[in-house]
């Protein structure tokens, strides 16, 4: 009795699916993902991933398609939440894998998720394209598994980046030694802190404040307090959307006016301009792009006009060029190989809206640490050696209130 | 100076949570319904709120005016149609607590799948009133500095309703033990009604106040659901000058803790606060012996 | 017992060899959905180990699960496999003894609060571990451990769980766990050590919690606080166990299986109105399904009932109380001051006096319930005051209660069984169901009520089960607290004679009572006290005439 009812229900559930992956003849192409759209993790991949998933589906399709041997093949997408859970994550990319028999997938938001489903994509051979991860161990990550590709870089060039602009300012004269630094307790946060202490060290500089706080703290007050009192004139914050937010307006509400203020994710996103308007003029961030390049600003207006918003001035475009990538490697190969696929994005070159891109092991070479709000856009300052990277303003306007 | 800024700073912070606490109380400890949706309505006054302000330009204290009465009205028919069923058909308060936890998570879910059906999952945040406030030398912002204002008119003023008034008597009656307000002709069912609408109409002005000062998107309902239960349990259920004070305990450990030791540690001091107080008084600090 | 349990342990078997051998058939995904279920089974059965019979709702589960998972991040590259798993049960014994010992006062809702939180902190004492000592968060954790060998781990946990569930279900710990969960009072007073009970339960169900995520900590590759200490891991296990009903082994199984491939449908095929359809199908399985699906499996398969075997009672033995200078306040007030008597072997001493002179007292202080604050008390020379009430309990002293206390969902049987596993010479297996029918006839219950719940009984039949319960511990001194309050006539009488026939097997009794003329019928002595103090003693009719009690009476408040 028991059993019957359960296997029905279990029928149910996986029936639909099968079904539907059974009608498939080569005349599109299936791409799948996994996405948080509920969770804690909604909130980022609601700004980076998602839309710039459905931004590039939009794209391609209105384009004919992917071109694959002469042919051109529509996107078919298959789309699951994760729901902001490592063992969810797994469990639908095995789905998309093994039942609904996706040609490609794309990865899931955060750093734990695509650490998570590595594993998963490794054995099953697709390529993994994995953008919003931000780790140390990227290098390594990608010699253990030749599928994936990481593009947010690790945190000691992020590190040193910022280092970069800070001495350039001490050196001229613009600041002291004196940095106070807050950091978010989450992988984020204390790598970037920890790569961020030897970098500031090394370029002379002096931590006279240096604390991290819990997730989800909803005052920012004490830290920023302290921070005044630490007579620092950087203030630099490797802190998550909600935190930046917060850091800011309080900062604000305190009329605390360091020259140079650095707030990390969140800092390029619309939300921050939306919010801040004219306040926003000259805080510093993780993010920037080239703001004289045409292939990018025609990205932003498509962005604005699929989406309804504008995209994050970070890992936004970041994803749309790992899926510009991903097309280019499929039309180059011919056909829908993964295995030769993964070969194509290591040793390819491709032509993006952030311009001619190969990757270096496996790992994406342009990753923007540092950006500032000027007129009204997030443009990147460093590392001041790729193409568009502008000077910084200094010093950072007082809050208006 | 260090001691009045945290002393200040503190207060500010307990306020906010007493604020989203106090329609907690009410409902847990007189309708007797743990409402584990709680944070969600929350939330979804917050985007009321800024639904209002940005698309409509109305400033969140106007909306208050709008928002509260619909709440009451939302909640109390919540009450009379999905949870009254739930009571009548509770035999022990053990039983209903149980039905209520179950039903009131499947409401979490429907109110947080058509905030994002209609939000999408994305952050959102704007300013109102994000002014700096100097009071004895430190500042504080306005927005938040209203909130606790609102945590504290409301705080005591329903305390003193429900200790001076006859239905404030009923439902402190109610609170104690539905049976015995009964055999003293106390409308139990419409004074818990009443108790739950009431509890509602406060975590929406609780979600309007705080929507001025905090980032929020459509899954954060469960944070201010346990941060309120947090709250709730330490100062005694249906207590609602525990949960005031309670709050601000909260509130000022945190930012004693930020200021003076590690502000890492702020949430674990929160925790570790809330468990030693209920090692010491297992009913919350103005609970009454509950068996 | 072992009857209604066959059919189910057939059905286990033939899953277990199902579940046993999916790997070598199913695709990774349905293997990907098996390693959910079973997860969820494993945590949901251990949680409903401690949780189901007890009613201490805890939301301590990720905790235990996540030290779980961070024992394998941490000892996963260093240790045997098999060594983690063990470390990680023991890791979580030991937190949930700490724990268990912590939270014994606490109860309803500030238990359920208080579990919460402490996830909540373990949560942020592991991260300020990891930022401050470790200088980083997240761990990374590369075992290559196929899914096949999780999932096969997991089915043997899960395999584990149940049976100790079984076990356990069919031990006096089990029985003591249910009684725990329908009146505390009542099982310390049945002579049931509820600390240890509570504690060696918590203990169990922790290890497995941790185990489960040691064993899932693999799959993830990285562990970090916010992914190991997930709280909603808690709530789903919770809802899940609930759902399926706690009151049977098979409950969690059921109540996981449906909810996981209900979650699956959902996110299989509505990933976008996946929260809407999920809230709404809860709601509709709260409303229509209130008993969780083990309801629903009761009402098709209705439970065996056994006719009760008759024997001769057996309740006599000597017995011997002294009381001196017995003194309890509470705050101000002076409850007893000063107080002394003595009860002989086969005697009947009435305890009486006005409302609020301290009679109840008088007996929680006996009895364990409350601990004297001066003087002392001897069982048959044995000094016992201060004895939790358990232990009192054991040692033959059994009570009733002012306002009677039954296990109201249990049956008349339940409610007396607990007595006779936890009393000094305990009976254990069809000797309980024995022991327990014949104790029911001999108070005069009917046969046919044996099965019935308690809260269906009437008044006086839940005051005979009452002492039935009561005579099960074999007591040398019988408490009885106005059992013959609110009988009628005819009750009144039946209520005498046995009494009556009670003592002439030789128990000593004291009784509160009100009802005089049962009073001046039954007791040898008189005990009469006023305000806390004794005003008069000895034999019954010399004491009711004493003038001081005479006054006491007539010019108490509510005499």
């Amino acid at each position: 009795m028991q059993r019957s009812a359960i296997a029905k229900l279990a029928l149910a559930a996986l029936g639909l699916s099968i079904v539907a992956s059974a009608a498939s003849a080569q005349d599109k192409i299936r791409i799948g993902y996994a996405i948080s759209k509920t969770g804690p993790f909604a909130g980022g991949a609601g700004v980076t991933t998602l839309p710039n998933y459905q931004l590039w589906v939009k794209d391609v399709n209105a384009a004919g398609g992917i071109t694959v041997a002469g042919k051109k093949l529509q996107v078919e997408v298959i789309e699951y939440d994760d729901r902001s859970n490592s063992e969810e994550a797994v469990k639908a990319i095995e789905r998309l894998a093994t039942q609904d028999k996706v040609d490609f997938i794309l990865p899931p938001w955060s750093t734990g998720l695509n650490l998570a489903v590595g594993p998963t994509f490794n054995r099953l051979g697709y390529p993994h394209l994995a953008v919003t991860a931000a780790t140390d161990r990227a290098p390594e990550m990608a010699k253990r598994w030749p599928n994936s590709f990481w593009f947010l870089g690790a945190s000691k060039p992020g590190a040193d980046a910022l280092a970069e602009v800070l001495r350039k300012l001490k050196s001229e004269g613009k600041i002291g030694d004196k940095v106070a630094m807050v950091s978010v307790s989450d992988a984020f946060g204390i790598e970037l802190a920890t790569a961020a202490r030897a970098a500031f060290k090394a370029a002379g500089f002096n931590l006279v404040l240096d604390k991290s706080y819990p997730i989800g703290t909803q005052d920012m007050q004490p830290l920023l307090k302290d921070a005044m009192a630490s007579g620092a004139d950087t203030f630099v914050a490797f802190s998550y959307p909600p935190d930046t937010i917060a850091i800011s307006d309080t900062a604000k509400v305190l009329g605390y006016n360091p020259k140079v203020f650095y707030t990390a994710v969140g800092t390029a996103f619309p939300l921050y301009k939306q919010k801040f308007g004219a306040n926003a003029e000259g805080v510093l961030g993780v993010g920037g792009w080239n703001v004289d390049s045409p292939a990018l600003k025609a990205y932003f207006k498509r962005h604005a006009e699929a989406i309804g918003r504008e995209p994050d001035r970070w890992a936004s475009p970041v994803t749309y060029v790992s899926l510009q990538m991903l097309q280019q490697a499929i039309e180059k190969v011919g056909k829908i190989d993964r295995a030769a696929v993964i070969k194509e994005l290591q040793t390819g070159t491709f032509d993006t809206i952030m311009g001619k891109i190969k990757l270096a092991d496996n790992i994406m070479p342009i990753v923007w640490w540092v950006g500032q709000w000027q007129d009204g856009e997030f443009v990147g300052i460093a590392p001041t050696k790729y193409e568009g990277a502008k000077p910084v303003r200094f010093p950072k306007p007082n809050w208006k209130q | 100076m260090l001691l009045l800024d945290i002393v200040l700073s503190g207060l500010v912070l307990g306020g906010m949570y007493a604020l989203i606490a106090m329609g907690l109380t009410l409902q847990y400890g007189v309708a007797r319904i743990m409402n584990l949706a709680y944070g969600e309505f929350l939330v979804a006054a917050a985007f009321l709120a800024f639904w209002m302000f940005t698309g409509l330009g109305v400033s969140p204290l106007v909306g208050l005016v709008v928002a509260v009465p619909l709440a009451y009205l939302a909640n109390w028919a919540i009450y009379r149609v999905l949870l009254v069923p739930l009571v009548n058909r509770a035999k022990t308060q053990g039983q209903l607590e149980v039905d209520s936890i179950l039903a009131t998570f499947g409401l979490l879910f429907i109110v947080q799948g058509v905030a994002l059906v209609l939000f999408g999952g994305q952050y959102y945040s704007y300013g109102y009133l994000s002014i700096p406030v100097s009071i004895l030398g430190t500042t504080v912002a306005l927005n938040r500095l209203l909130a606790l204002l609102f945590a504290a008119i409301i705080g005591v003023g329903l305390y003193l309703a429900l200790t001076r008034t006859r239905t404030g008597t009923a439902i402190r009656a109610v609170a104690v033990s539905a049976t015995a307000a009964r055999l003293v002709a106390i409308d139990v069912r419409t004074a818990s009604a009443f108790a739950f609408a009431l509890g509602g109409a406060l975590v929406a002005a609780g979600g309007i106040l705080v929507s001025m000062f905090l980032t929020f998107n459509a899954s954060m309902g469960v944070i201010f659901t346990m941060k309120a239960l947090i709250v709730v349990i330490m100062g005694g259920v249906g207590n609602l000058l525990g949960a005031l004070v309670a709050g601000l305990i909260l509130g000022l450990v945190e930012t004693a803790v930020a200021r003076l030791l590690d502000p890492g540690l702020t949430l674990a001091a929160t925790y570790l606060i809330f468990l030693a107080v209920l090692l010491v008084r297992p009913t919350g600090l103005f609970g009454v012996a509950a068996r | 017992m072992n009857m209604r349990h066959a059919p189910w342990l057939a059905l286990g078997f033939t899953l277990l060899l199902m579940v046993a051998g999916l790997p070598l058939i199913a695709s990774g995904y349905v293997l990907a959905v098996a390693i959910s279920m079973l997860s969820f089974t494993a945590l949901a059965a251990a949680w409903s180990l401690f949780s189901g019979p007890t009613h201490y709702i805890s939301l301590a589960t990720v905790a235990f699960f996540g030290i779980g998972a961070y024992t394998a991040a941490i000892g996963g590259e260093l240790m045997p496999w098999p060594l983690v798993l063990v470390v990680a049960g023991l890791v979580g014994v030991a937190v949930a003894l700490v724990v268990g010992l912590s939270t014994l006062r606490l109860s309803g809702i500030y238990f359920v609060i208080f579990t919460f939180g402490l996830t909540e902190l373990v949560r942020q004492l592991v991260t300020w571990y990891e930022v401050n000592i470790k200088g980083t968060v997240g761990r990374y954790l590369f075992l290559d451990i196929p899914q096949a060998v999780i999932y096969w781990q997991l089915a043997v946990l899960t395999g584990a769980v149940l049976l100790i569930a079984w076990l356990i279900s069919r031990s006096r710990l089990g029985l003591a766990a249910r009684v725990i969960g329908e009146d505390e009072t009542v099982a310390r007073h049945a002579g049931i050590d509820t600390t240890w009970a509570k504690i060696t339960l918590f203990a169990i169900s922790a290890a497995f919690m941790s185990v489960t995520g040691a064993v899932m900590a693999p799959r993830w590759t990285y562990v970090d606080p916010a992914i190991a200490f997930n709280p909603m891991i808690s709530f789903q296990v919770v809802i899940m166990a609930l759902l399926g009903g706690t009151g049977s082994l098979w409950g969690p199984v059921l109540g996981v299986v449906p909810l996981v491939l209900l979650f699956e449908f959902l996110t299989a095929n509505f990933p976008n109105a996946f929260n809407i359809l999920l809230g709404a199908v809860f709601m509709t399985i709260v409303y229509f399904l209130p008993r969780g699906v083990v309801g629903l499996v009761q009402d098709w398969w209705p439970q065996p009932v056994r006719m009760p075997a008759v024997t001769a009672p057996r309740i006599v033995d000597d017995a011997v109380l002294a009381v001196n200078g017995l003194g309890k306040s509470f705050g101000g007030l002076v409850a007893v001051h000063d107080l002394s008597f003595r009860v002989e072997a086969g005697q009947i001493v009435g305890l009486i006096g006005p409302n609020g002179s301290g009679k109840t007292t008088v007996l929680n202080m006996i009895s364990g319930a409350l601990k004297p604050d001066t003087g002392s008390i001897h069982l048959c020379g044995r000094r016992i005051d201060g004895l939790l009430p358990d232990r009192v309990a054991t040692l033959g002293i059994a009570r009733t209660f002012q306002l009677v206390r039954v296990l109201g969902s249990m049956t008349c049987r339940q409610n007396v069984e607990p007595a006779i596993a936890f009393r000094a010479r305990p009976s254990s297996g069809n000797a309980l169901d024995e022991t327990a029918d014949t104790l029911l006839a001999r108070v005069g219950l009917a046969a046919a009520k044996v099965h019935m719940p308690a809260s269906q009984l009437t008044y006086i039949d839940q005051k005979r089960v009452e002492l039935a319960r009561a005579l099960a511990l074999e007591p040398k001194l019988l408490l009885l607290d106005e059992w013959l309050a609110g009988l009628n006539p005819t009750e009144l009488e039946e209520g005498i004679n046995l009494i009556d026939s009670m003592r002439r097997e030789g128990l000593s009794i004291i009784m509160v009572e009100h009802v005089m003329d049962a009073v001046r019928s039954l007791c040898d002595h008189c005990i009469v006290m006023n305000a806390g103090r004794l005003i008069a003693a000895g034999q019954t009719t010399a004491a009711l005439a004493d003038p001081e009690v005479v006054r006491a009476y007539l010019g108490g408040p509510d005499a």
